[in-house]
């Protein structure tokens, strides 16, 4: 266990370091960025331009700055903000905390839908709300979330007003502006975005569930269980349920970087203030410190939360063999 | 399961239910309905039947400013987007700035400065008692900081002027002498900014507490920059005008898009829309209780077409001449696009007649230089084509030696307005047998660096459709576009802006000429002569100029947009809201 763990750690830094290098690479060889804004502008003179060039590191060639940006990175030292000049990690900290709270509210909301859904749908197979659910599972799945949100923003937050006039809901951000923090505002503001994701994502683990499901309820040793004469409920929640879950932790963590780094569509929609907004802006000013933190921080969570799928679906499940 | 399939019905009733109001709400009376809650929530309510001037200033409120984009840093040593400079100017102030009508003015300086005879010599009378926000004295010190700042290494500000500065000197406090090593034409533009010398170390300009809260004379302060959502400014509490500013609080909200601003605003979620385009206005006047201003930017910008004088293959010629433009580096065919282009259909159609058609490359503020507009005559168009070799063809397109008249225009992509002009041009320039061809590319492709191989830079194209013009002086942007030694080569690594490779001898000596010339007099004659003379050479076509536009709750009182690049903050202290 303790071998494989550590061969897994090793394979994942080679992947990483893989991964960084295509990713510095794609990211320099992208056209513009924050020299071009420069250049733009007939008052800077080339010195200014020399300078800033230097300033930004950008006038050495790419394999270069990119042994810098490794042995910086290494050291826990991302680089500053092409934009505002900060630590790049300090501009993910700063919008951690609210991308954490859109992500695990979406979750908690997902699995709320998802698995009383999931398991009706599969003791009802065939039914009209299995196909009522089914239906509404993939067209939650087919839904582009950059339309679907538009649209609820304009029912919700636009079209829709109470006796005050005011929209139901709110459509942007995730505070009312010039008033205290309050947790019912709070609220407000995460129904939408909540909404829209907990959609579009319930609908893959209610599917997911819904098959598992139907896979252990023609099991033998559900069978044997109802010929125990065990009352159904029994059946289908101690015998049935725990495993068709199985495949749901997988679903579950490999979700669970998202919790880092959100969701871009949504949050640039919602204007949530979170690490998806962060990196669609730092993305257009081709911020690369900003742009490869981001993303190297979200790989190394993929490959760990696959490593963590792995270890705990070992400890689900005893056929499985972790060598 | 009966009750699941029952709550399902009613859920799709309900849903069902929403349709029919949505479709109600506009029958509704709109003056009761729309306006009702401004952004402003914490605007005093209307007390019992004031007897007050309703034109009397009320104290307090807030006003949200929408913008789609989030500064990266406040400090306008660092700013490196327009955003950045639209926020700072609520905070930061300088000894010069544009007043509303795009001429000098003096704001910590007691008057416009003065230069000595030869020119070398610029002396500022400063302002007494005024205070920075932190409580710290504004002196001549903080002139000399303001420039040390700005040529140290970590600077990421424009060091044009500042870097033919040999020292500054403070014989008092509120008096500040600057010596040039040699003479800056244009010194009435620097120091639109002040960094008190209390703002930090200059080794250490990056990571500066200054660069999100910023330390200024003006009269706003920021409280909080929530990174991605909003920033709050309040009142400084040293500023220098009494009871000023008439509000509590400006909030900067970032905003995921103008389309979403828009309808913000329309709701008045937010008080201020920052930054919208012409073809927003119909939108905008749609909107009630909205309004929107605008202004020429400096001495205005122009929507404009660059025609390329050199070979378009990319082979970027320093010398057109060598390597001429088949068709655009004869005068007669550059002549006959310009009379072929009806410019006042594009502003009456495209723009809701909103703009002026486009005359010259200065058409406002104080370095105005008016111009007769082009004449729209197809005619003339047809006759200039002839003469110039070019003869229609069987399918209508004009021809010379086996070559058809075909030319490509290229601007950035998405951009619906610029699509639609293009169009529009297209259908224009069939009328005189020329073929128009649209290849639009992404902007970070039409305007990348010559490094980079950018399509402008190395002179790979016919027409460019873009925007340009407009700073607080007119050295940099003619002597960066029109000037022959501004033409990007491999020599100069491809610095400058004359992208249509542009080279006159006359036009050359008056830019060179007013750039070293102290007289702002004389210099305003050689710019108006150089402007006219680029209108006769015509290497680049003025399509309509361009506003700085910003959309606001007619609640608001004394909104103006400005010329300058602080084009929302002109008097912010003024600001307030109508009950």
């Amino acid at each position: 266990m303790i071998t494989y763990l550590l061969r897994r750690l090793l394979q994942s830094l080679l992947t990483l370091l893989v991964i960084s290098m295509i990713l510095f690479g794609l990211i320099s060889s992208v056209p513009g960025g924050i020299m071009s804004a420069y250049q733009e502008n007939p008052d800077f003179t080339p010195e200014d331009l020399a300078r800033l060039e230097a300033k930004y590191g950008l006038n050495d060639p790419a394999p270069v700055r990119y042994l810098k940006w490794l042995g910086n990175s290494l050291q826990g030292d991302f680089g500053n903000s092409f934009t505002s000049k900060r630590p790049a990690l300090l501009e993910i900290a700063d919008r951690l905390p609210n991308t954490m709270l859109l992500m695990g509210v979406t979750l908690i909301a997902t699995l709320l839908i998802a698995i009383p859904l999931g398991i009706l749908s599969a003791l009802k197979q065939y039914t009209w709300f299995d196909h009522i659910s089914t239906t509404i599972a993939f067209a939650g799945q087919s839904l582009p979330v950059f339309w679907f949100g538009l649209l609820l923003i304009i029912i919700f937050a636009v079209t829709l007003k109470g006796a005050d006039g005011r929209p139901w809901l709110p459509g942007s951000g995730m505070a009312t502006l010039g008033k205290p923090f309050s947790l019912v505002d709070r609220i407000e503001h995460l129904i939408l975005p909540v909404s829209m994701l907990a959609f579009v994502s319930a609908a893959g683990y209610m599917r997911y569930l819904r098959s598992s499901m139907l896979d252990v309820i023609h099991e033998d040793y559900v069978r044997t269980a109802r010929a125990k004469g065990l009352r159904e409920r029994v059946v289908i929640y101690r015998h049935a349920l725990r495993n068709a879950l199985i495949p749901l932790v997988t679903l579950i963590g490999l979700d669970l970087p998202s919790l880092f780094g959100g969701a871009l569509f949504t949050e640039t929609i919602f204007a949530w203030p979170g690490i998806g907004r962060l990196y669609f802006t730092a993305a257009l000013k081709t911020d690369y410190p900003v742009v490869m933190a981001v993303l190297i921080i979200y790989s190394a969570l993929i490959i760990l939360s696959n490593l963590l799928v792995d270890v705990v679906y070992a400890a689900l499940d005893p056929r499985i063999r972790l060598s | 399961m009966k009750k699941i399939l029952f709550a399902f019905v009613v859920l799709a009733f309900v849903l069902a239910a929403c349709s029919p109001a949505a479709t109600e709400n506009p029958a509704q009376p709109a003056s009761t309905e729309a306006p009702a809650q401004p952004a402003a929530t914490d605007a005093p309510k209307p007390t019992e039947a004031p007897a007050v001037d309703p034109n009397t200033p009320v104290m307090g409120g807030t006003v949200i400013v929408g913008t789609p984009q989030e500064p990266g840093t406040l400090s306008p040593l660092l700013s490196s987007a327009t955003i950045d400079d639209v926020i700072n100017a609520f905070i930061v102030e300088g000894l010069v700035t544009m007043d509303g009508d795009g001429k000098y003015a003096p704001v910590l300086a007691e008057e416009l400065p003065t230069a000595s005879e030869d020119g070398l010599t610029v002396t500022y009378k400063l302002k007494k008692d005024i205070k920075f926000s932190n409580g710290d004295p504004f002196t001549c010190a903080d002139v000399q900081f303001t420039y040390e700042a700005i040529v140290s290494d970590l600077s990421g500000a424009s060091t044009s002027g500042y870097s033919d500065i040999e020292k500054i000197e403070c014989p008092d406090d509120y008096t500040a002498v600057v010596t040039f090593a040699e003479v800056y034409a244009p010194f009435m533009r620097l120091f639109a900014f002040i960094v008190p010398k209390g703002a930090g170390d200059l080794t250490k300009l990056d990571t500066w507490e200054y660069n999100r809260a910023p330390i200024g004379t003006g009269p706003w302060m920021v409280s909080e920059w929530a990174a991605g959502d909003h920033i709050t400014l309040v009142k400084n509490p040293n500023y220098r005008e009494e009871g000023k500013p008439y509000l509590d609080s400006v909030i900067v909200k970032i905003l995921p898009s103008r389309e979403t601003g828009v309808q913000l605003l329309g709701t008045g979620e937010i008080t201020v829309l920052w930054d919208l385009t012409e073809a927003d206005i119909p939108t905008i006047e749609k909107l009630d209780g909205v309004g929107w201003s605008g202004a020429l930017y400096g001495y205005g910008e122009n929507e404009l077409l660059v025609l390329n004088f050199g070979a378009n293959d990319g082979s970027a010629p320093a010398d057109p001449s060598k390597a001429p433009h088949f068709a655009l580096s004869d005068l007669r065919v550059r002549q006959a696009l310009q009379y072929g282009i009806d410019k006042q259909t594009i502003v009456d159609n495209l723009l809701g007649g909103n703009v002026k058609v486009g005359t010259t490359v200065l058409p406002a503020g104080q370095w105005a230089c008016p111009q007769p507009a082009s004449e729209y005559n197809v005619e003339k168009a047809k006759a200039l084509l002839d003469e110039a070799g070019w003869v229609v063809g069987a399918d209508g397109i004009r021809e010379k030696d086996g070559i058809k008249l075909s030319l490509k225009i290229s601007t950035t992509t998405g951009n619906q307005l610029r699509e639609q002009t293009e169009q529009v041009l297209v259908e224009m320039l069939k009328e005189i047998g020329i073929d128009l061809v649209i290849d639009n590319v992404p902007s970070d492709v039409l305007f990348a660096s010559w490094d980079s191989d950018g399509m402008r830079k190395k002179g790979r194209f016919d027409i460019l459709l873009y925007t340009t013009g407009g700073g607080i002086d007119p050295d940099s942007h003619l002597f960066g576009n029109y000037h022959s030694a501004r033409i990007p080569t491999a020599e100069n690594e491809g610095a400058g802006n004359n992208y249509s490779r542009y080279i006159n001898a006359d036009v050359d000596a008056l830019i060179d000429d007013a750039a070293f010339n102290p007289d702002q007099g004389a210099r305003r004659e050689a710019y108006c002569k150089a402007a006219e003379q680029i209108n006769k050479d015509l290497p680049r076509i003025f399509l309509y100029e361009r506003m700085v536009i910003s959309g606001y709750r007619e609640q608001l009182q004394n909104f103006r947009v400005s010329p300058g690049y602080a084009d929302l903050t002109l008097d912010s202290q003024n600001w307030w809201l109508k009950p």
